[in-house]
C-alpha cells in the first residue's frame, strides 16, 4: 500500500497489542495492519520486545507431569479446526480486501440510500450501539454531515474521501469523535468501499441526512 | 511415556527458572557464562524438519515456565497459566512451518502465540483470531537441520531496552509483565496519564530505530 497516510496512533496500537480495545476496533486495526507495512513494523517493536521480556523471564516451575503431558499431546492428531469456510457474499467479489475483512462474517446488505450499501459484520459484540459495517458510496457522493455521539474509526478499502480533516485515501485509518462534524464528499473518479466501527448512533444535522438515517440504520 | 522422557539429554543451561535467577547483570549470559549451544531457533528448526521430539522436550523445558511465569504476573491462576503454556507450545509443535528465523526470535514468536492464547481465552466467545502468528511468516529458504541459528535483531532490541532511562524502563516492565494498561501505570506510579503515555512513546521510538534499523 504505497499511500497509506493515516494510521491508528501508537495507544491503539498498543491496545491492540495487549488485546484491550473491542471486537469491532480490534478488526479495523486488525485490517489496517494488514495492508501497512508502517504499522506491521510498529507492531513488531512490541512483539520483539515482548520476547525480550519473555526470554529474561525467571520461569515458574511446572507440575510434576507437565512434560509428560505435553509429549502425549503432541502424538494426537490436531483436532481439525473448526474454521467454516465461509462463502463470500457476491456483492463483496470483485474488491481486493485484507485477510481479515475477506473472513468476516458478512451475512448480507442493505441499500441505505440511492448508491449507498451498508453490510453489517457480526463482531460477537454484545452492545447494541456498537456497530460495526462495511459502507460503499458510488463515486462522487456527499454524505449529509453529521457528528458523532460516540467514536468513528474508519479504515479505507477503495477509493477515497475528502472531508473538513483532510483527505482520506486507501488504506487510511481515521478516527472522528464528538467533536468533529463532517460531510463526506466521495471521489469523483472512484467508487468508495470503507470499514466503519461507530460506538454510538451518528448525529445527522441536515433535514436530508435525518430522513435517510432510518433507512441507514447508523 | 516417562521412559521416553527420560532417554532425554537436558542442557541444564537450557532449563531455566527451577535454579537460578536472571538478575540485571548476568542477562547476557547464561549459567555458564557462555550462550548455549544449541538456539531456541535451532530447536524449532528441527522440529519443522523433522519432527524432533527431543528438540520439542528442550524447548519446552525452556520456554513453558517462562510462558507460565510471565501469564501469572498478568494476574491468571496457576492452574490456567500452566494450561496456557502447554497450548502455547503445542502450537509451536504444530505450527513451526510458519516459524521464520529470519523474519523473527523464537521468543518473539512464542511470545506472540502466548499473547494470542491469552487474548482468546480472555474473549471467551472469541472467533476472530487475533494477530496470526504467520504475521512473521517469510519466504526466506528453511534453514539447514543443523544451522545454529540466532537472531541479531532480539539481542539489539534487548540492548536498546537496557539502555533506556530507568523511568521509561519501568513503564515498558509494567506493560508487559503486569499487563497494565497506561491509566493503571498511572495511578501504580502517581504520575499523570499524559506522563506515561509521552515516555512509552519515546521508548517505543528508540527502540524502533534499534530494532528496525539494525
Amino acid at each position: 500500500m504505497q499511500s497509506v497516510h493515516h494510521h491508528p496512533d501508537e495507544d491503539l496500537l498498543w491496545d491492540y497489542h495487549c488485546g484491550a480495545i473491542k471486537p469491532g476496533a480490534s478488526l479495523l486495526v486488525r485490517a489496517h495492519i494488514e495492508i501497512c507495512p508502517h504499522c506491521q513494523d510498529e507492531l513488531k517493536v512490541f512483539e520483539g520486545l515482548g520476547g525480550v521480556f519473555l526470554e529474561r523471564m525467571e520461569g515458574v516451575a511446572l507440575t510434576e507431569t507437565a512434560l509428560d503431558l505435553a509429549l502425549a499431546r503432541i502424538e494426537r492428531p490436531a483436532e481439525a479446526l473448526p474454521r467454516p469456510v465461509r462463502k463470500q457474499p457476491v456483492f463483496l467479489r470483485g474488491f481486493a480486501l485484507p485477510p481479515s475483512v475477506a473472513e468476516a462474517p458478512v451475512t448480507g446488505r442493505y441499500w441505505a440510500a440511492p448508491g449507498v450499501w451498508i453490510a453489517p459484520i457480526n463482531t460477537g459484540e454484545t452492545d447494541r450501539r456498537v456497530k460495526t459495517y462495511l459502507m460503499f458510496v458510488k463515486a462522487g457522493m456527499i454524505m449529509p454531515e453529521h457528528t458523532h455521539e460516540g467514536q468513528e474509526m474508519t479504515l479505507l478499502l477503495k477509493g477515497g474521501f475528502t472531508d473538513t480533516y483532510g483527505t482520506v485515501e486507501t488504506g487510511d485509518f481515521v478516527v472522528r469523535t464528538e467533536a468533529d462534524s463532517h460531510s463526506p464528499a466521495i471521489a469523483a473518479d472512484e467508487d468508495c468501499l470503507c470499514l466503519v466501527m461507530q460506538t454510538a448512533p451518528i448525529v445527522p444535522k441536515t433535514w436530508l441526512g435525518k430522513i435517510l438515517q432510518p433507512f441507514a440504520r447508523i | 511415556m516417562s521412559g521416553l522422557v527420560s532417554k532425554f539429554i537436558f542442557d541444564q543451561s537450557l532449563v531455566i527458572g527451577a535454579t537460578r535467577r536472571m538478575t540485571e547483570d548476568d542477562r547476557h549470559l547464561d549459567a555458564s557464562g557462555a550462550a548455549p549451544s544449541v538456539t531456541a531457533e535451532t530447536l524449532i528448526a528441527r522440529i519443522a524438519a523433522s519432527r524432533d521430539r527431543e528438540a520439542y522436550a528442550q524447548l519446552f523445558c525452556l520456554f513453558a515456565p517462562k510462558v507460565k511465569a510471565f501469564m501469572m504476573r498478568q494476574g491468571m491462576g496457576f492452574q490456567a497459566a500452566e494450561d496456557l503454556a502447554q497450548d502455547t507450545l503445542l502450537t509451536l509443535w504444530r505450527k513451526s512451518e510458519l516459524f521464520d528465523p529470519a523474519r523473527a526470535a523464537a521468543s518473539t514468536w512464542i511470545y506472540t502465540i502466548a499473547r494470542n492464547l491469552r487474548i482468546d481465552a480472555a474473549r471467551k466467545a472469541a472467533r476472530v483470531r487475533d494477530l496470526p502468528e504467520d504475521l512473521w511468516q517469510g519466504n526466506a529458504p528453511k534453514p539447514a537441520d543443523d544451522q545454529v541459528i540466532e537472531h541479531q535483531e532480539q539481542a539489539s532490541i534487548g540492548r536498546a531496552f537496557d539502555r533506556l532511562p530507568q523511568e521509561q524502563k519501568a513503564i515498558l516492565r509494567l506493560s508487559y509483565y503486569e499487563g497494565l494498561s497506561q491509566a493503571e501505570i498511572a495511578r501504580a506510579q502517581s504520575i499523570p496519564l499524559g506522563t506515561v503515555k509521552s515516555r512509552m512513546r519515546l521508548a517505543i521510538a528508540r527502540l524502533r530505530t534499534h530494532f528496525l534499523e539494525t
